[in-house]
C-alpha cells in the first residue's frame, strides 16, 4: 500500500487501483471541531485537485481536495452520524472517501512524506 | 499585540489567532469541549483585547447619555447599562456597557477592534461637555468568568461578589490595587467581568484556575465567546452592528429608548422608522443539515430578501443556528433559504435566544 500526501494536507492510500482518501493529523487540527461532512456522491468523476467534501467545523466550512482524478467507489457514511471521527483519527477511521483511480501517473506527483 | 497573559497562553496550549491586531487564543481544547465547560461547569476566558475608558466629571452623565440609545439617568451607582452608539446617520459605532460609579465617574468597555474609533468618537463630542476622558488601554486588563459554578468559585477569593446582581458592579482591594468586578457577561450562562491592572489580572487568572479546580474550571478562547454569544442571539459588532447597519435593524434595537428627548442619531432613526427600506434581524435555525455561515444569501419564495450576518452549529442545540439580515418582516415559524455553497437549505424563523438557560 502506498501512502501519498498533498501540500493541503489530504493523503491518499492506494491499492490496486483503489485509492482511499483522507485529511491528515496536522490538518485536522487546524481545522477545529468537525461538526458536519458533506461527502460526495458515490459515481461521481473527480479530476486531481478538485473538491471533493466539505468539512464543517464550528469556524469556517473547508474544502478538501481530491489527490487524484478518478470515479467515486464509496464514501464513508459512519461520518453522517459521527462526524468527530475525522478529528479522532483522521489518517485510518475517519477515511472520507474511496475512489478507482484513472491515471496513476498522478501519484508521482504526490510527496512520500506529509509536509507537517 | 498580545496581552499580559500571552506567555501562560502559550504554556497552556492554545491555539493563537490574530484577532483585530491582537494575538489571542482561539482555543485550548477544542471549541465545542470549551462551549460546554461554559454551560455545565465554569470558563475563564481573557478579555484584555476590550478597552476600558473612564468619563468622569460634571457632564459626564450628560455626555454618555447623548451618545447612548439606552437611557443612563435614574441609575444607581454600581449598575452596568448595556448600550450601542450611534452616529449622526443611525449606524451603529459600537455596541458597549457603560457601568456608573457615580453621576460623575463612569467608565465603558469597548469592542477591541473599536478601542481607537471609539476614543475619537468620545473626544469628538465631548468638546461641548466639561468631563475628563481616560483611556486604560495600556494599564489594563480584563477576565470573564462564566458558568454555574462561577460565584462559586470567585466568592473564594471575593466575599462580596454575592451581593451582586445582575448588571451590578463593585470594586475591592487588593495589595494597594483597585479591582473592578461586574456581574456581567457575553454568554448567558453566570459570570463576573474582572478590571484590574495587568499585574493584578496576572495574579488572578492563576488564583481562579487554582480555586476552581474543584469545580471544573478551564481556560476558555475566543471560539467559543462565539459559539456562547450566539446561542443567546447577542450582536457582534462586525456582524449584527455595524457602520453601515441602523441600530433599529438590528438585535440590539431594543436598546434605543425613544422617550430620550435626544441621542445622537434619533432623527435619522425616526426617518427609518417611516421608510419602507427598513431591515430585520432574525434567528433562524437550518432544517437538515448544513451550516449558514457569515455572507450566505437568504431567500424567501424565490426572492433574496437578504444575508446571513454569523451563524454555526450551536453545541447546546446540536442544530445549525443563525442570525439574518433581511428586508422583509418575519414572524416566528416563517420559512426561508439559505444558499449554503450550490444548495438552498431551508430554514425557520425562530424567537430569540436560541437557548434559554
Amino acid at each position: 500500500m502506498k501512502m501519498k500526501y498533498t501540500e493541503t494536507h489530504e493523503w491518499v492510500s492506494v491499492k490496486d487501483s483503489t485509492g482511499t482518501v483522507g485529511i491528515t493529523l496536522f490538518a485536522q487540527k487546524e481545522l477545529g471541531d468537525i461538526v458536519y461532512v458533506e461527502l460526495p456522491k458515490v459515481g461521481k468523476h473527480v479530476k486531481k485537485g478538485e473538491e471533493a467534501v466539505v468539512l464543517e467545523s464550528t469556524k469556517a466550512a473547508a474544502d478538501v481536495y481530491s489527490p487524484v482524478s478518478g470515479t467515486i467507489t464509496e464514501v464513508n457514511t459512519l461520518l453522517n452520524q459521527t462526524p468527530e471521527l475525522v478529528n479522532q483519527d483522521p489518517e485510518r477511521g475517519g477515511w472520507l472517501f474511496k475512489l478507482s483511480l484513472s491515471n496513476e501517473k498522478e501519484l508521482d506527483e504526490l510527496a512520500d512524506d506529509r509536509l507537517h | 499585540m498580545q496581552t499580559a497573559l500571552y506567555e501562560i497562553h502559550k504554556d497552556l496550549g492554545a491555539k493563537l489567532v490574530e484577532f483585530h491586531g491582537w494575538e489571542m487564543p482561539i482555543h485550548y481544547q477544542g471549541i465545542i469541549h470549551e462551549h460546554q465547560v461554559v454551560r455545565q461547569q465554569v470558563g475563564l476566558f481573557d478579555v484584555s483585547h476590550m478597552g476600558r475608558i473612564f468619563i468622569e466629571g460634571e457632564d459626564a452623565l450628560a455626555l454618555l447619555d447623548f451618545l447612548s440609545t439606552n437611557d443612563l439617568s435614574d441609575k444607581q451607582d454600581g449598575t452596568a447599562t448595556y448600550t450601542v452608539w450611534c452616529a449622526e446617520n443611525g449606524t451603529c459605532v459600537d455596541d458597549l456597557i457603560v457601568y456608573q460609579e457615580n453621576p460623575k465617574k463612569f467608565f465603558v468597555i469597548v469592542n477591541a477592534g473599536n478601542r481607537e474609533k471609539d476614543l475619537l468618537h468620545l473626544q469628538h463630542y465631548a468638546k461641548d461637555f466639561q468631563v475628563v476622558i481616560t483611556d486604560r488601554f495600556r494599564e489594563d486588563g480584563i477576565l470573564a468568568l462564566q458558568g454555574p459554578h462561577a460565584e462559586k468559585v470567585l466568592s473564594q477569593l471575593f466575599p462580596e461578589v454575592v451581593q451582586l446582581k445582575h448588571m451590578q458592579f463593585l470594586n475591592v482591594f487588593d495589595e494597594g490595587l483597585t479591582i473592578t468586578i461586574a456581574r456581567t457577561g457575553y454568554t448567558g450562562s453566570d459570570g463576573f467581568e474582572i478590571y484590574a491592572a495587568h499585574s493584578a489580572i496576572v495574579k488572578l487568572w492563576k488564583a481562579l484556575l487554582e480555586k476552581g479546580k474543584a469545580y471544573g474550571i478551564e481556560p476558555i478562547g475566543l471560539g467559543a465567546r462565539n459559539t456562547l454569544r450566539l446561542e443567546m442571539g447577542y450582536a457582534l459588532y462586525g456582524h449584527e452592528l455595524s457602520d453601515t447597519i441602523a441600530v433599529t435593524e438590528s438585535v440590539s434595537a431594543w436598546t434605543v429608548k425613544w422617550h430620550k428627548s435626544n441621542f445622537l442619531g434619533k432623527a435619522a432613526l425616526q426617518s427609518l422608522k417611516q421608510s419602507q427600506h427598513c431591515r430585520h434581524e432574525y434567528g433562524i435555525t437550518l432544517i437538515g443539515k448544513g451550516i449558514a455561515r457569515e455572507g450566505y444569501p437568504v431567500f424567501q419564495n424565490g426572492k433574496e430578501i437578504g444575508y446571513v450576518t454569523s451563524g454555526t452549529q450551536s453545541p447546546t442545540l446540536n442544530q445549525a443556528i443563525a442570525i439574518i439580515l433581511v428586508e422583509a418582516k418575519l414572524q416566528k415559524g416563517d420559512l426561508v433559504e439559505v444558499q449554503i455553497r450550490q444548495d438552498l437549505c431551508p430554514a425557520k424563523v425562530v424567537a430569540l435566544p436560541f437557548v434559554r438557560l
